[in-house]
């Protein structure tokens, strides 16, 4: 009767278990969300269901048919497709290209004719490029087509991901964290965007993101996994309010999600966080002085004229739209790409030619977005890499205080751990190589929000110690709730500099350079599921299930939780209903 | 810049037409190798280029189709070229199994695995005499040559070989180049990038693969299933798996991700060791093959360090810089 059905889905790796008796359903034409702590086992789930992964034990079963023995391309040419946390996108291919594979891969095409150039292969080249461009223009991804899909920023490479997998022609979307790595006025252009894609290509969505302000939003109905189990099931309303939820995933932060009742919805670490004063601070001579710095790729000059200051304790935020040029400052200042012009002056140290090898020992840390680990490495040994280029000894107890998690995962490979897991390692890195100067790009993408509260603590925990940050955050508010001062970047160069005070009370300032600030809570949450459309006849003998699958998704699940409720099969409640309706 | 590269192309394929049939017999014979070993280095572009499946056993996959036609021709008496495409179907059938690892394993394993695999056939199939039905015993198979309408070809008039030759060469490249852009080129790419990705995108990743392996030792194979008629015998060692370290080197030196890499990596290896020998005559000092070898190696780890794409990946970026004028869009980063 539903889409999509998993029942006592089980996944052992050596000792541990990333997925525990789990079951769910979803209905044709929903949005279903999927969330839990990291490491709990949603990206899991995801390669059980797109064949990647042999579960241990457990079945799924997709329109009615067990996958089991479905390769991961026949699963996906039956209409499931999905995006990567890890971003996948073939590199070295066009933008364009990358789209047309799955379109390619859904009509049949044969090598002979391809490598003859014959007719009909030029044909299948035009239709395939025309189809490519429509879903590129809806997803506003034209002007990129040309190039190569490797070299576009992070936040473009998940909408090329998003439309590839819209390529696939899919029924069924499975979403690995789309807004990682977007900004909040982005990340609320996704939520009406999926929405969108729903009515618009018919499709019924997972979707895992540790981004509440998305799957609140997006979502008629929401998964928690915790530890590989089912922790919890039910409506946005209910699963925010949910104690067990609030206590093993949000956090804190459940407060100030969209429709909690707070009205100045702000600040995560606000309370935790005040901005103290800093115990000792030099102000003669700053920490880091950048004066007219030019950086970019290739023939672009991407940023300019950027100047900046950071004094031994402070934590400055660098905010702005996605494009504006923050990710480059950062890549520059930490010599993983050359200046082009300008100087980078280091505690008093010309450092505007220096080797990355070399700065980092200078103590400038930078942790890049997509976290530059190395993934056959044990968690362990990342670590102890990162002492040494810090001078410091093998003492790996402060990182494993900051993240317990890590301590058991100690000898897994990075490569193997969930994301959120290796952003962790990402972080600890950093703390252990004693840094005087640390720049964080994007710390928080794909961390639960428990973790980021805890993460942003830390922050002011680095101030306290003397420790300077600069930090590109999408979570705009909470950025400037722990932050000092920050710079406004646009386009390319810093064009407004104040106190984080400042902004945090002038949101016009922050609404100019993102157009657009915190999302408002949307008025009726969850209300209309998509109407259940579907082109798949069922067998006579189900007449019961053809009717339950015109009914509108979020009737269906209102329905369905009657009969969990009330220990009926839903067919029961249906034609009770209709008795009623008769008599 | 595909124009300049164009003509460039035009140009050396009229001189590849037009000045071997001036030289010697000694360098006509080093062109048709030129010509087999690029054939050999192609079908690493290919494999390996496209598809990013390392193989380190295409000397034998040559071997296969080169002794395939010695046999048939020999014991059979088949028309050479008749002989000679059943040669080419034996490699491609071969190729197809020794892809099977690869449904599996990756980079370095992959590596070891067809290394594995060119060394048990170099000693316990080529050099074994339980095999000499295929391989000819120890002496291996003499193979006379044959005519072409009333043309003779054998190792004494190379020259309608080497033609043949480079005209399959030329075909092959240019459906090469076409594959490259096409919906299978896609997907052969598109498995290089990222295997995960490919599979969930509805690419069959058993399939292309094995096609790759089989399409990969069947070009090899066109030049060994000519070898026998441009040398005139079939012997174990120009099989051996140092050849195929050869061509995998050869590859990456040029830039492995391209098909022009082929035509040049084909004639240094075919003409290097005569270039070598001719001049150590005129300077009367012996400079050894060896050395050259060395010398390979040394251009290896320096084009590693300094144009990781291979020399003709950085000629090409190197022409791609100088075409363009036109402005470029601009670049959202973040
Ligand atoms: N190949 C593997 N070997 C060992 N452990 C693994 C492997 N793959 C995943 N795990 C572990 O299984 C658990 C579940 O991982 P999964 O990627 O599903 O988490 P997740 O819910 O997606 O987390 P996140 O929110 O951080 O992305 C993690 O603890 C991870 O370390
Ligand atoms: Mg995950």
């Amino acid at each position: 009767m539903s889409l999509l059905s998993v029942k006592d889905l089980t996944v052992r790796f050596g000792g541990i278990t990333a997925l525990d008796q789990v079951s769910l359903e979803l209905n044709r034409g929903e949005i279903l969300g999927l969330i839990g702590p990291n490491g709990a086992g949603k990206t899991t789930l995801f390669n059980c269901i797109s064949g990647v992964l042999q579960p241990d034990q457990g079945r799924i079963r997709y329109q009615g048919k067990s996958l089991r023995w479905l390769k991961p391309h026949q699963r996906a040419q039956r209409g499931i497709a999905r995006t990567f946390q890890n971003l996948q996108l073939w590199g070295t291919m066009t933008v364009l290209d990358n789209v047309k594979v799955p379109i390619d891969a859904l009509g049949k095409r044969s090598l002979v004719v391809d490598a003859l150039g014959l007719p009909f292969a030029t044909y299948a080249e035009k239709a395939a490029n025309e189809r490519a461009r429509a879903i590129l223009h809806v997803l506003g991804l034209l002007d990129h087509e040309d190039r190569l899909a490797g070299d576009l920023p992070v936040g473009i490479q998940r909408r090329v991901e998003l439309a590839r997998a819209l390529a696939m022609r899919p029924q069924l979307l499975l979403l690995d964290e789309p807004a990682a790595g977007l900004d909040a006025a982005e990340t609320e252009g996704l939520a009406d965007l999926l929405t969108r894609i729903r009515e618009r290509f018919k499709v019924s969505m997972l979707l895992v993101d540790h981004d509440m302000s998305l799957v609140m939003r997006a979502c008629d109905y929401i998964y928690v996994l915790d530890f590989g189990k089912l922790l919890a099931a039910g409506r946005p309303e209910a699963i925010r309010e949910d104690p067990k939820v609030i206590a093993a995933y949000l956090g804190e932060a459940s407060a100030e999600l969209p429709g909690a009742p707070e009205e100045e919805a702000v600040v995560v670490a606000k309370t935790a966080a005040q901005p103290t004063t800093p115990v000792f601070r030099l102000p003669d001579r700053p920490l880091l002085e950048v004066s007219g710095l030019a950086a970019g790729y290739g023939h672009l000059e991407v940023v300019r004229d950027v100047n900046l200051r950071i004094s031994t304790g402070e934590v400055v935020a660098c905010i702005g739209a996605n494009g504006a040029g923050k990710t480059t400052t950062l890549r520059a200042l930490s010599g993983v790409i050359r200046p082009r012009g300008g100087r980078v002056i280091f505690e008093g140290a010309d450092i505007t030619h220096d080797r990355p090898e070399a700065i980092v020992r200078l103590g400038l840390v930078h942790i890049p977005q997509g976290r530059g680990l190395f993934p056959k490495l044990s968690v362990e040994e990342t670590l102890r890499l990162a002492s040494y280029s810090g001078a410091d000894g093998e003492n790996l107890e402060p990182a494993f205080q900051l993240f317990p998690k890590l301590r058991d995962r100690r000898r897994q490979v990075v490569g193997t751990l969930s994301g959120g897991e290796q952003q962790m390692v990402a972080m600890a890195r950093a703390i252990l190589a004693r840094p005087k100067l640390v720049l964080l790009d994007e710390m928080s993408q794909g961390l639960a929000p428990a973790i980021v509260q805890e993460l942003f603590r830390l922050l002011d925990e680095f101030r306290n110690r003397g420790v300077a940050v600069l930090l590109v955050e999408q979570f705009v508010d909470s950025a400037l709730a722990v932050a000092d001062r920050a710079y406004v970047f646009e386009q390319g160069t810093v064009v407004h500099e104040a106190s984080a005070k400042e902004l945090r009370r002038d949101k016009g300032l922050i609404a100019s350079s993102y157009l657009g600030s915190a999302p408002e809570p949307p008025a009726a949450a969850a209300h209309a599921g998509g109407n259940g459309h579907n082109g798949h006849t069922p067998l006579p003998a189900e007449l019961m299930e053809d009717l339950m699958l015109k009914l509108p998704a979020s009737m269906l699940r209102s329905l369905q939780e009657k009969s969990a409720r009330e220990g009926r099969p839903a067919q029961a409640l249906v034609l009770e209903l209709l008795e009623e309706r008769r008599s | 810049m595909n124009r300049v590269i164009r003509a460039a192309g035009f140009l050396l394929l009229a001189l590849a037409i037009t000045v071997p049939a001036r030289l010697d017999l000694e360098l006509q014979f080093d062109a048709a190798l030129a010509v087999i070993y690029g054939l050999a280095i192609l079908s690493l572009v290919l494999l390996t280029g496209y598809v990013g499946q390392i193989s380190l056993c295409q000397a034998t996959f040559m071997g296969i189709s080169a002794f395939g036609t010695g046999m048939l021709v020999n014991t059979f008496h088949l028309n050479y070229f008749v002989a000679a495409a059943a040669g080419v179907l034996m490699s491609f059938l071969v190729g197809i199994v020794v892809g099977i690892p690869a449904l599996r394993l990756r980079g370095i394993l992959l590596a070891v695995v067809t290394l594995g695999v060119a060394l048990v056939f170099d000693k316990y199939f080529f050099l074994d005499s339980a095999y000499g039905w295929f391989t000819g015993g120890s002496f291996g198979w003499h193979v006379s040559g044959t005519h072409v309408g009333s043309i003779k070809v054998d190792s004494l008039h190379v020259m309608p070989a080497y033609y043949v030759l480079l005209g399959i060469f030329v075909l092959v490249a240019l459906a090469m180049l076409r594959l490259h852009d096409s919906g299978s080129g896609r997907r052969f790419r598109a498995i290089r990038d990222s295997e995960l990705a490919a599979a969930t995108m509805g690419v069959d990743l058993t399939r292309y693969k094995l096609v790759a392996f089989g399409l990969s030792a069947a070009i090899a194979g066109l030049g060994g299933a000519l070898y026998p008629l441009v040398v005139g015998s079939v012997s174990a060692q120009p099989f051996s798996f140092l050849y195929s370290l050869q061509f995998a080197a050869f590859a990456v030196l040029m830039g492995i991700r391209y098909v022009p890499a082929a035509a040049i990596g084909g004639f240094f290896m075919g003409f290097m060791p005569v270039i070598l020998v001719r001049l150590s005559h005129s300077l009367h000092h012996d400079i050894k093959y060896d050395w050259f070898q060395v010398v390979l190696g040394a251009l290896l780890v320096a084009q590693l360090i300094l144009l990781p794409d291979g020399v003709w990946g950085d000629v090409r970026q190197k022409l791609d810089h100088l075409q363009v004028k036109a402005p470029r869009r601009k670049v959202e980063t973040a």
